[in-house]
């Protein structure tokens, strides 16, 4: 049973850090001494709406064994151009920075697929120039959002905890599942991550998926980004690299592997709530912020020892040199 | 694609399959000759052949891996170019790589379903999990769960999954490349059921496959392939293995000669002990002597290469004892078993073996820097003169030392693999798994002397190859393997048939 | 893709390796440089080069000496952690993320351990920085951990435990040794001559002992390395050490010029030193590169960025400009790395 479940971190991961990190946030009253009201509820699905975008976009590309660093330019990017072209109607300032984000993403994965570059220093080179961009075109400057109306609507309470921001943020989650889960799109990515040599073989169209996915990726950020700078009536030109961390730790503890082929928007959704509600716990029982970070260093060792291979090959030499150990007295004349 | 099932092939019935004049070359060498042959519906037609016979690249010029340099393929009736994997599936191709290309990360349903262009976009889950059950049933797969992950399942199983996504796109032409080559008896039992099953329903099969006993058993037809040519068609029940092998060998089989003695003056061996990998390789124990060259004979998965690769330090999980010259060697571990004196040679060259965009002289001494070295730095003559003396010493030319190792022909490269582990005082023990892989016949002629030098020299040198010529050439002694076990050890006194025999005889046969 | 396309690549590139090179006479040693066919990669650079030095000459103040001491100075931080980053990339770990926050954690070190003198804080800073370092390389190097996941994690817990002891305070120095870090002998600031310092002994590591020949070998082709029996692990914790210790310099280096260590003083400075080494043609999967080459990338986007800011553009623009050049060198580095073999 556990050799089982162990062989399927990709429900594993997702499913033990999202129980111990809810179990954590209902055991929290004993430590404040306070009631969890909704309101915590609520904090904490806000923070899953900030990064929930970027890390779905994030895992989608690491489950195909790429690693897009470029999330957090067009997350920044996506926030400039929606408050920027979105003062009159808020949607037009959504479909542009959505708009953008599919079609750098659409660039950067046909390079990427065509080339067969490897994606982690182009999606660097292009993450610096986004930012260089963004900063260019605000002056350097944060710049504010005029259009209220558009402020409130996004974060209004609907359904007791949830707001729109955090409601479109799941269903992105729930569409993921169901297109990955319901389609033969799912089994592809995964196989172009898992084997890419074998998935050719079999007659996945490999470069097509690619563009497709990197194209869907820069989406998703620029919309997280939109919808971020709305909350916030700003758009930051910088946020620096927070984002992609919070994001990267997200599709980790999701139970994707950047080894590739592993993975499912499920877990990616148990990943993205559970770095949310590590940071309301900590806000709740006015811990000190570093004991956030040293709770995600504490789970990523988890993840990191899980996937060491070589960490795997050493246990095997120490079981073997038991099983040798008797048998080798047994054998020597 | 589903193409209605045609009756089985009548006498006045067209070919399913007409492969006309096949010719392919690499480089100016060709590979395939003018081979033609024809395969009817419901026919099972074997390809036999040595290695480089030319199998493998006509099975790529008929999957759509490799286009023919001349030479057409026609399908039922109509000539076809394939060019891309789906463009294959379109026309009814189905193949069953000699490469395992199955995903170990999806599920056993996923991986039946991977790339196949006929299932539909959105998931229909009963009907698909209703096929994947009956395929799976269909090879004896009762007890897996489609919802299994692949990676749990055994390598024979997992070679089963690709031969059941095969089979269950209906094909018009089935192409399988060694399929059983780590498959057991009783799952090769069901591959064979299953193949019979696919014949019967008007498909046309094309069998690659070493094991010859397995071949009579199961195909109509067996054309025999020598040197990229066609050497023989003939009804497989008109043959027996013994005439199999002659057709694939030519009119004069190698003998061995006798066994060179060993050495007295060199007393120090190699003594391995109940050597064990876990699923690989079952209890071999062999005591090998300095100056002699010691020859593993067996086919992909008979564990010969694992024998190697066990005693190099790339299985971790191998259980046993080893000693050299009286010392353990710690062969879990390839540092531990390279201080101890292993030189190991793998037979991927370009993934395992060589720095291919490194020079040839840092591929030289790539191994023995630390000799090169006072304080850890490395003195710049001494490097020189060893690069120059081990490239005199493998036969490359001096001049061509400073040239990335990816620019040689696959001669060469093996020659600076194999250079890299000589004139080393503290190498005792040469590991070669197949160590003319890929290398024209005037390289192999110098890699044998090579070796043959090197064992002269007083080292141990063991090697893992399929290719008879080789093994008679130069072992000393030779150990047949199948299965991951011992077979036979011969010193002097066998020939190329019965060496083949052992290595090919599926054991319910033998 | 397929055993037999690979052959015939083979044979294509044996065919086209018969006949004579224009440049590959003579044995030269294998650490030597040899003179080559102009790369794509190379004339890239040359035109860049030439575009900064024509459009430096019609940029009032950007050829002075004054000028270039800044383009030096403002190379300096970012160059010594590049010079480290660059053996690690070398060595086939690609990249650190937790570069940052060990530069802060080694700045608090150092300007709280002011008062034991000079040396030994700088000693203490040295240390800290390569031991925790070098630990993230083991893990790498002996287990095949992921290095960005593991990194990530490192980060998490240096920033951490780092938060908690200095109770997220600044942290001012208990001292004035640091003082004559901060100097400037011959107007040059001592940063510099530790960056040029570096950077020769590194290329001279890299190229002459055997620890830093095992690093191009093992970052070229892992699982050649290992069958080998070279000593992976070790090579791979010396190549993070000295990482370490180059991140640890920087640090002492900041912190001696703000005289302050507080959280964020490592700032961009992990993917600043990545894109220095990825301009300088170091490429990401390892197995080449050179420490100068690092240098000369790194005073490049200097260059780049101080002549854009004397003709007056917005940081925004340089950071633009300094990510399109790390695209081109990328691709430009990988297609040379690929043409053989196509």
């Amino acid at each position: 049973m556990i050799r089982r479940l162990i062989s399927r971190p990709e429900r594993l991961v997702p499913a033990a850090s999202f129980l111990v990190v809810a179990v954590a946030l209902a055991a929290t009253p004993a430590m404040s001494g306070e009631r969890l009201t909704t309101f915590d509820i609520r904090n904490a699905l806000q923070g899953f709406a900030q990064l929930g975008l970027v890390a779905l976009g994030l895992g989608l590309t690491m489950i195909a064994r790429e690693f897009d660093l470029s999330v957090v330019g067009t997350y920044a990017l996506g926030g400039m151009l929606a408050v920027q072209t979105g003062k009159s109607s808020a949607v037009l300032g959504v479909l542009v920075a959505v708009g953008a984000g599919a079609a750098i993403g659409a660039v950067q994965g046909g390079l990427i697929a065509r080339l067969r570059l490897p994606s982690l220093p182009v999606t660097l080179g292009t993450y610096i120039a986004l930012l260089g961009l963004t900063s260019a075109m605000s002056g350097g400057l944060s710049k504010t959002y005029t259009n209220s109306g558009a402020t409130e609507w996004v974060d209004r309470t609907v359904l007791v905890v949830f707001s729109p921001r955090s409601l479109g943020t799941l269903a992105a989650f729930v569409i993921a599942a169901l297109v990955l889960g319901g389609t033969k799109l799912g089994r592809e990515l995964r196989a172009i991550g898992g084997d890419r040599r074998a998935a050719r073989v079999a007659g996945v169209r490999v470069e097509r998926a690619l563009v497709g996915l990197f194209t869907v990726s820069g989406a998703l950020a620029a919309l997280g980004g939109a919808l971020l700078s709305y909350s916030y009536a700003s758009a930051n030109p910088n946020q620096g690299l927070q984002p992609l961390i919070l994001s990267a730790v997200a599709v980790l503890l999701g139970g994707v592997s950047l080894a590739g082929g592993r993975g499912l928007p499920i877990g990616l959704l148990a990943g993205a709530l559970s770095v949310a509600f590590i940071a309301q716990i900590v806000a709740i029982t006015a811990l000190p912020d570093y004991s956030t970070e040293l709770l995600y260093a504490a789970l990523l060792m988890v993840v990191v020892a899980i996937d060491a291979p070589g960490l795997r090959q050493a246990v095997d030499r120490v079981k073997a040199r038991a099983t040798s150990t008797p048998s080798h007295q047994h054998h020597s004349p | 694609m589903n193409v209605p099932a045609s009756p089985p092939a009548g006498a006045g019935d067209p070919p399913q399959v007409e492969v006309d004049g096949l010719f392919r070359a690499f480089g100016g060498v060709p590979a395939v000759r003018d081979v033609s042959f024809t395969v009817g519906a419901g026919e099972i037609h074997a390809l036999c052949g040595h290695n480089g016979a030319g199998k493998s690249t006509v099975v790529k010029m008929l999957s759509g891996q490799l286009v023919p340099d001349a030479g057409r393929i026609i399908i039922g009736g109509a000539p076809v170019e394939v060019r891309s994997p789906q463009q294959a599936q379109r026309l009814g191709i189905a193949l069953v790589d000699q490469e395992l290309s199955v995903v170990p990360s999806l599920t056993v349903r996923d991986n039946l379903l991977l790339g196949d262009i006929s299932t539909p976009m959105v998931n229909r889950r009963r009907a698909a999990a209703a096929r994947c059950r009956q395929v799976l049933n269909d090879l004896g797969l009762d007890r897996i769960s489609p919802d299994q992950p692949l990676s749990t399942l055994s390598m024979g199983e997992r070679q089963l999954v690709e031969i059941a996504r095969a089979l269950s796109q209906h094909a018009r032409l089935l192409i399988l490349d060694e399929p059983t080559a780590t498959l057991s008896d009783v799952e090769t039992e069901h591959v064979f059921a299953a193949v019979r099953r696919a014949a019967a329903q008007g498909c046309a099969v094309v069998y690659v496959s070493h094991r010859l006993a397995e071949v009579l058993e199961l195909c109509d037809t067996v054309t025999v392939l020598r040197d990229g040519r066609r050497i023989a068609t003939t009804p497989a029940e008109r043959l027996t293995v013994d005439e199999l092998i002659v057709q694939m060998l030519g009119e004069a089989p190698h003998r061995l000669g006798p066994a060179r003695a060993p050495d007295p003056q060199l007393t120090h061996a190699l003594r391995i002990e109940h050597l064990h990998v876990p699923g690989r390789l079952d209890d071999f124990s062999l005591t090998a002597a300095a100056g002699r060259v010691y020859a593993l004979a067996g086919q992909l998965g008979s564990g010969a290469a694992d024998v190697l690769r066990a005693l190099a330090g790339l299985h971790p999980n191998a259980v046993g004892r080893v000693t050299l010259r009286d010392r353990g060697v710690p062969f879990r571990s390839p540092v531990g078993a390279a201080r101890a004196g292993v030189a190991f040679v793998s037979n991927d060259r370009k993934s395992e073996g060589l720095f291919l965009d490194k020079t040839i002289a840092d591929n030289l001494v790539a191994t023995r820097l630390p000799a090169l070295s006072r304080a850890g730095v490395v003195h710049g003559p001494r490097e020189r003169r060893a690069a120059g003396m081990l490239a005199e010493l493998a036969g490359l030319p001096a001049r061509r030392l400073a040239e990335p190792v990816v620019a040689l022909s696959g001669g060469n490269q093996q020659r600076v693999l194999v250079g890299r582990c000589l004139g080393r005082e503290d190498v005792f023990v040469l590991l070669l798994d197949e160590p003319t892989r890929g290398v024209d016949v005037g390289g192999r002629a110098a890699i044998h002397r090579l070796l043959r030098a090197a064992a002269d020299a007083g080292l141990i040198v063991l090697f893992a190859s399929t290719e008879l010529e080789e093994l008679l050439e130069l072992g000393d002694v030779i150990i047949t393997m199948r299965e991951g076990r011992m077979i036979d050890r011969y010193e002097g006194g066998t020939d190329g048939a019965v060496l083949m025999r052992d290595m090919t005889h599926g054991s319910r046969t033998a | 893709m397929t055993a037999a396309n690979s052959d015939h690549r083979e044979a294509a590139a044996a065919a086209r390796a018969e006949e004579p090179r224009p440049g590959g006479g003579g044995a030269t040693a294998a650490g030597r440089l040899r003179w080559r066919r102009p790369e794509p990669l190379d004339i890239g650079i040359a035109v860049a080069v030439l575009a900064i030095v024509v459009a430096g000459a019609m940029t009032s103040r950007f050829f002075s000496l004054d000028n270039g001491r800044a383009i030096l100075a403002s190379t300096a931080s970012v160059g010594i952690t590049a010079i480290g980053a660059t053996l690690v990339m070398i060595a086939g770990s690609a990249v650190s993320l937790a570069v940052s926050q060990t530069a802060t954690v080694v700045a608090m070190i150092f300007l709280s351990t002011q008062r034991l003198g000079l040396t030994v804080a700088i000693v203490l800073a040295l240390v800290c920085g390569a031991a925790v370092t070098a630990l993230q390389g083991a893990i790498i190097g002996f287990w095949t951990a992921n290095p960005i996941v593991l990194t990530i994690a490192a980060g998490f817990a240096i920033g951490g435990v780092a938060t908690w002891i200095s109770g997220g305070a600044t942290v001012y120095p208990k001292g004035t040794g640091y003082k004559s870090l901060d100097s400037t002998p011959l107007g040059l600031p001592l940063a510099v001559y530790v960056l040029i310092g570096l950077a020769l002994l590194a290329e001279w590591m890299l190229r002459r002992t055997t620890a830093g020949r095992q690093m191009y070998l093992i970052g070229e082709n892992l699982p050649a390395a290992r069958a080998a029996g070279l000593p992976v692990g070790r090579i791979v914790v010396i190549a993070w050490a000295l990482f370490g210790a180059c991140i640890a310099l920087t640090g002492i280096f900041l912190a001696s010029f703000n005289t302050s260590a507080n959280a964020d003083l490592g700032g961009t400075l992990s993917l600043d030193a990545i894109a220095a080494v990825l301009v300088g043609g170091t490429a990401i999967g390892g197995g080449s590169g050179s420490a100068l080459r690092t240098l000369g990338g790194a005073v490049l986007i200097a260059a780049i960025s101080d002549l854009l800011l004397l003709r007056g553009f917005s940081t925004g623009l340089q950071l633009l400009v300094k990510g399109i050049l790390v695209l081109i060198v990328v691709i430009a580095v990988h297609l040379r790395a690929t043409r053989g073999r196509r």
